[in-house]
């Protein structure tokens, strides 16, 4: 595989601290994402799905194995270094919106950029842009209290994009949403990554959701344990697809 | 099992309480110390010191309740704020509002008797030793003060008591006409205050014409008497909260259209402070007129006693007297630094003392001339010896020189020599001496007032004091209770300003928790969250301090008629503030070094 912007080796996750009895949560996990690719990561709750992104995202660090995110290597990073590549370098869409309620739609977007401090003009016209392409262009001055679930992750994902990062990451972002605005926010990703090519890397463990990606890992007993491409196939057989695999992925 | 799961929750929270369980046992230790000075009628009967100042006591006393009011409701919602996730998550996995309510009510009321408790036993500690050594580093002896004295407990047990009683009341009503889901949700709801130029502009004018009418009312004391303070308290109070409401809020949305509030976290800073300040501004308010209390408090106490060697040379005509003065009392004479010294033959016939007319004549007794100009270093004059015999014999000054001290006198008489040869009585030599600065000598000053008091003592109903160190003494005195009353005030003051802003600040942690996850998790560098919550929490603690310390300069105008010249008010301040500002920003590190623990996202998730 060419230009992989995700790259993991052999990772592993031990939780609990000194005392406890410790509990292995990915054992060996082996897969990477190509430039521009759309790709989900599906397993059972509890299967690991979020500890794997917080390792892709330095949230935490791995007990052992390598992650490489856009030719950086994530387990040598230390202090600012882990900041300023999540600052940087990826895009994160989580399922509870977070977003700061004390700032306006428009300062949570502009957040990213603020803090790479870009000038003012280019930091407005970034947020129209990334607005612009969400369709949440009116709702910029409001707050966060004041917007539907929907439209908070559409504002969320403006700040997951708006600094062009190598890779969005979702963890489980429709997990909170109703199904209208799960399946917008699903076209807006599929946009998303259409339009600029951003690598998408989308957790979740809805088959609706998962069928808006072009391929996807099952995750079981803390390893990929299947894998499945959409190629061609439209969405509804996609589905379909993935709907049978879950049935067998499950016995 | 409800008992457990709320037993349980405390237990996560241990260091929460033991912050909330330490600062009401302080205040508590506080209001009995002080209650046991107020009320101790053995203590004030005994202290003429204590006595000239029970007014000042009183006012005191009232104040500290009124603030103990204050503060245990801000402990309160600092305690609701703690628990009302939890609470909500007993009802909604099904518990009984009633039940839910009973825990509520009984979780207030047993932290605050225990809080009481452990602080009434504080106190009784404290008051032994904190209060004895004040006294004494202020060279106060006071008799009566004892640590343990049960109506003091009694008061402070019983308002203690019903203030908790009160704020279980409190939370069991916010419990029961709240919803689960606010419950829940309550530190994420964020209101935006609505913003009204017109009404703002005209409330801020209207705060700084009730400020300003304070203000004048404390300069113009003279006048108004005892009204001022009432009114200037109610002004002051209004139109700081008025000026906070108006203006924090538009300097802040102001700050926010620029573009410095676009780059790093400043927008965020912003946001957090509009988001807050509303919800502060009573707060503030009552911590500024906290801080200017303590502050004021301290700062004339201490002035009165650090300015009273300003006026210890203005105090009479001479600082010591000696009679038959002897060998030792002679030597200690030769190390004074002198700016006057005369020795007069006297003869005690009856009741009468007589003095010789030639030896005035030849050594006149000098005489104070008293001035009311600033800083004006004091004069002394001589009177022709007629003159002498119908004025200058008379004053006070002059006839306390008699070695009965005023027991049992009459005025006395100056005659000629050959009538005072013929005089038949007990014959005696006085020698007054007057130091350059009595400051200076005040130890060898001493040495020779204690022996003319040993050998020449003044019977039951004599004078006091003769001379101008015995008045130092004596002020010295009442100056020190003052400020030790000041001290005592100020500490208090500042103790529960600092822990009244703690409370609040730390109320609001549970919500900065998530809001700081969240930013770590958008990748903001820690020293720059950090450098955030200093600044955030920097600018609540010093926007009271700021408005207190203007209130402090603006009040001392009171106190202008009570230290008249050469002393003032303001003489000196500025090592007052420094200290005072100093213990000001331990508090400001204290919370912020607290805030960082509470709300500062671990380095990696696990913790
Ligand atoms: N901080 C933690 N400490 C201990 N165990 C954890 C921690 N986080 C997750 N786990 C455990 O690791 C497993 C995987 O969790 P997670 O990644 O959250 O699953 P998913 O997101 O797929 O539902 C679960 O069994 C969970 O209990
Ligand atoms: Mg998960």
């Amino acid at each position: 595989m060419t230009n992989a912007v995700v790259d993991v080796h052999n990772l592993e996750k031990t939780y609990g601290k000194a005392g406890e009895r410790p509990y292995t949560a990915l054992k060996g996990l082996n897969f990477s994402v190509a430039e521009g690719e759309f790709v989900g990561i599906m397993g059972a709750s509890g299967s690991g799905k979020t500890t794997l992104l917080n390792m892709l995202s330095t949230l935490d660090t791995p007990t052992n194995g390598d992650v490489i995110v856009n030719g950086h290597d994530v387990t040598k990073m230390r202090g600012n270094q882990l900041a300023d590549f999540r600052a940087q370098e990826v895009g994160f869409i989580f399922q509870d919106f977070n977003l700061l309620e004390s700032l306006t739609a428009e300062e949570n977007i502009g957040l990213p950029l603020a803090l790479k401090g870009t000038a003012s003009r280019v930091m407005d016209q970034a947020i129209h842009q990334v607005a612009e392409t969400l369709s949440i262009t009116d709702l910029l001055k409001k707050y966060p209290a004041q917007l539907s679930g929907g439209q908070k992750q559409r504002v969320a994902a403006a700040r997951a994009i708006v600094h062009q990062p190598a890779i969005l990451m979702g963890d489980e972002p429709t997990g909170a949403l109703d199904s209208t605005s799960a399946r917008e926010l699903l076209d807006l990703l599929t946009t998303i990554n259409q339009e600029q090519q951003m690598s998408v890397l989308l957790v979740t463990h809805d088959p609706f959701s998962a069928s808006f990606c072009q391929r996807i890992l099952f995750i079981k007993d803390g390893q990929i344990g299947s894998e499945l491409r959409r190629d061609d196939q439209d969405r509804r057989t996609f589905y379909q697809q993935i709907l049978t695999e879950l049935g067998t992925f499950s016995e | 099992m409800l008992t457990k799961l709320a037993l349980a929750g405390v237990k996560n929270r241990r260091r929460d309480y033991l912050v909330l369980l330490a600062g009401l046992t302080m205040s508590a230790a506080i209001f009995y110390m002080f209650a046991n000075l107020a009320t101790n009628q053995a203590f004030i009967k005994a202290n003429a010191v204590v006595q000239s100042a029970s007014i000042v006591f009183g006012f005191g006393a009232v104040l500290l309740a009124l603030i103990t009011v204050v503060y245990i409701m801000y402990a309160n919602s600092f305690l609701l704020s703690m628990r009302q996730h939890d609470y909500g998550l007993f009802m909604m996995l099904g518990a009984k509002r009633k039940r839910v309510g009973e825990l509520v009510f009984l979780e207030t009321l047993i932290l605050g008797t225990v809080a009481t408790v452990v602080g009434i036993l504080l106190g009784i500690l404290a008051s032994k030793f904190l209060v004895g050594f004040l006294l004494d580093r202020l060279g106060l002896h006071l008799s009566h003060l004892v640590s343990f004295y049960l109506p003091a407990v009694l008061f402070t047990a019983v308002l203690y008591v019903g203030l908790f009683i009160l704020a279980s009341l409190f939370n069991l009503m916010r419990l029961m006409r709240t919803t689960v889901q606010n419950l829940l949700h309550a530190d994420q709801q964020a209101n935006q205050p609505k913003v009204r130029p017109v009404r703002q502009f005209i409330a801020g004018l209207l705060g700084l014409a009730l400020v300003a009418v304070g203000y004048w009312a404390m300069a113009a004391i003279e006048q108004l008497k005892l009204t001022a303070i009432p009114l200037a308290l109610v002004t002051i109070t209004l139109g700081t909260y008025l000026i906070f409401h108006a203006t924090v809020l538009a300097v802040i949305r102001g700050l926010r259209r620029t573009k410095w509030a676009r780059k790093h976290l400043n927008g965020f800073l912003l946001g957090q402070l509009n988001f807050r300040v509303h919800d502060y501004t009573r707060m503030l308010t009552i911590v500024s007129l906290l801080f200017a209390m303590a502050l004021g408090a301290i700062t004339v106490g201490s002035g009165y006693h650090r300015q009273m060697p300003l006026v210890a040379d203005s105090l009479g005509d001479y600082s010591v007297a000696i009679h038959n003065p002897n060998a030792q009392q002679k030597h200690w004479m030769g190390q004074l630094d002198l700016a006057h010294q005369a020795t007069y033959t006297q003869k005690v016939v009856g009741q009468t003392t007589y003095y010789n007319a030639a030896e005035l004549k030849r050594t006149p007794y000098q005489q104070q001339k008293y001035s009311n100009k600033t800083n004006a270093t004091p004069k002394f004059y001589t009177e022709s010896l007629a003159k002498f015999k119908k004025s200058g014999s008379q004053s006070m000054n002059f006839i306390v020189l008699n070695p009965n001290k005023l027991g049992d006198f009459k005025a006395p008489k100056i005659v000629s020599a050959a009538a005072f040869a013929r005089l038949n009585g007990k014959t005696y030599t006085v020698t007054t001496l007057r130091v350059k600065h009595l400051a200076n000598d005040l130890e060898t000053l001493g040495k020779l007032s204690k022996s003319e008091q040993r050998r020449f003592p003044a019977p039951h109903d004599g004078s006091l004091v003769v001379g101008t160190y015995e008045s130092y003494q004596m002020m010295n005195g009442v100056f020190g209770g003052l400020e030790f009353i000041g001290y005592f005030l100020g500490i208090a003051f500042l103790a529960m300003l600092a822990s009244c802003l703690m409370f609040k600040i730390l109320s609001g942690a549970p919500g900065d928790l998530r809001r700081y996850a969240m930013l770590n998790k958008i990748g903001v560098r820690r020293s720059l969250m950090r450098g955030g919550l200093a600044k955030e929490i920097g600018i609540l603690f010093a926007i009271p301090g700021i408005m207190g310390i203007v209130d402090v300069l603006f009040g001392l105008q009171m106190f202008k008629p009570l230290m008249s010249a050469p002393m003032s008010p303001y003489l000196g301040i500025g090592t007052t503030f420094a200290i005072f500002i100093g213990l000001y920003v331990i508090y400001y590190l204290i919370t912020l070094g607290l805030y960082l623990n509470l709300v500062m996202p671990s380095e990696t998730l696990q913790d």
